[in-house]
């Protein structure tokens, strides 16, 4: 019976250094990118771990967008990039976990997508060295565009 | 025989006019909407506007891009 209740005192420990992880990694994407407007990293099951703004409206938006583009392709879609005249939506899956992105228009898209899917390989534990998520965030981004 | 003034004036308004018809035509194709989706294996597809698709993909971008906000002052 104890045993029971350590095990979910340890996977409520496991899901809040996972939340604490996503946030600290979407600070950072957020300082570095001067273009981004709001994103989210969304978990294996579609659960907000981090996002600006109302958590309730990226997940079932994020979700939605997900659906649509899996049913347009006939299977799961990888990359969603939309440019619309208010602004751009990038969209990715890696590893299970998913970020969304709300950009500027004209905002650069292989970098967009380099930096979400750096994030979510760093979330997802694939680096030895994160870029985004690690003792290096306590020193301070430095934002991009800064010129050094 | 150098040209008459007026005839380099209107040169010169028409060169401008020229380059100001080459920028709009460059930004209207640049700010034309788009949907790009891309899957497994590097297959990406384009999704037009008037497409069954592309106009559910827009709308679901468009409530994305109002959840996100304006933006962060700079």
């Amino acid at each position: 019976m104890v045993g029971i209740f350590t095990q979910m005192a340890d996977a409520q420990a496991s899901e809040g250094a996972k939340r604490q992880a996503a946030e600290a990694a979407l600070a950072y994407l957020t300082e570095m990118s001067p273009d981004l407007r709001g994103a989210a990293i969304l978990g294996r099951d579609g659960e907000v771990l981090a996002g600006s703004g109302d958590a309730d409206h990226w997940r079932d938006d994020a979700a939605t967008l997900f659906e649509i583009a899996d049913r347009a392709g006939g299977e799961p879609v990888e990359q969603a990039h939309i440019g619309a005249e208010q602004g751009e939506v990038f969209a990715l899956r890696h590893a299970g976990l998913a970020a969304v992105a709300v950009t500027e228009r004209f905002a650069l898209a292989s970098l967009t997508f380099f930096d979400l899917r750096t994030m979510l390989r760093d979330l997802a534990g694939e680096t030895s060295q994160p870029t985004f998520v690690g003792p290096e965030h306590v020193k301070g981004p430095q934002r991009r565009g800064d010129g050094g | 025989m150098p040209p008459k003034p007026h005839r380099v004036l209107l040169d010169r308004v028409s060169g401008y006019a020229d380059e100001a018809a080459a920028y709009m035509r460059r930004r209207r194709a640049a700010r034309k909407p788009f949907a790009r989706l891309y899957y497994s294996g590097g297959r990406g597809e384009d999704h037009a506007t008037d497409s069954t698709a592309g106009g559910e993909l827009f709308v679901a971008a468009g409530r994305l891009i109002e959840v996100a906000g304006k933006g962060r002052k700079q």
